[in-house]
């Protein structure tokens, strides 16, 4: 019962700050702060109201699908297990990178170089968790 | 760690979902730790001799 308040009291808070972005959105907007400030970026305010929603959509698909999801040490320990995995594949990436850049200069624009890696980071990540699983 | 928790189980005649349910850890979980894979923490160790009907934690979990 407690612990069912506690899921509960945490819905409302994230169901709370997504209001209060949508909100604060709706005042950016109607006072054109942050408007025109970015290249690229229509203003500061849609972006609010984009997340918001956003927020508002994931939390209630979270609400309604895991219900009777448990998270026990086990999955705990090896989720942390597997979070050291990748820091220790990140700094191995990195090493590599830097001597592949020092051979021949990686032309990749920044910002796909950056997607490429967060994608890889999140891929090496689940697959260390799938197969620690197995050993745990 | 060896454990006794199969025959504990088998002795109260419950399942491991059962034994994870009354505990609050899932099946698999219960199959580590019969298999002897995982260490539990000492507050799931004493959970799980509670739940077994045990007095003591070194009835159960041996090293």
């Amino acid at each position: 019962m407690k612990k069912q308040n506690k899921i509960q009291s945490r819905e409302v808070m994230k169901y709370s700050s997504s209001f209060v972005m949508i909100v604060l959105g709706l005042i950016f907007n109607f006072f054109e702060i942050g408007k025109n400030e970015f290249v690229g970026f229509s203003s500061v305010g849609s972006w609010l109201i984009y997340i918001g929603f956003l927020s508002i959509i994931i939390i209630t698909i979270r609400v309604f699908r895991t219900k009777n999801k448990v998270v026990d040490e086990r999955m705990i320990f090896i989720a942390n297990k597997s979070m050291r995995l990748t820091f220790l594949a990140l700094i191995v990436f990195a090493f590599g990178i830097m001597i592949l850049d020092g051979i021949k200069t990686i032309v990749v624009p920044y910002h796909l170089f950056m997607a490429y890696l967060i994608c890889g980071l999140m891929l090496v990540y689940f697959i260390s968790y799938k197969i620690l699983l197995r050993f745990y | 760690m060896k454990t006794k928790i199969t025959f504990y189980r088998n002795k109260l005649g419950i399942t491991q979902e059962d034994l994870g349910n009354l505990v609050g850890v899932t099946r698999q979980t219960i199959i580590s730790l019969e298999q002897g894979k995982y260490n539990p923490s000492l507050e799931l160790a004493s959970k799980i001799t509670k739940a077994l009907k045990r007095k003591y934690i070194e009835e159960v979990f041996k090293l």
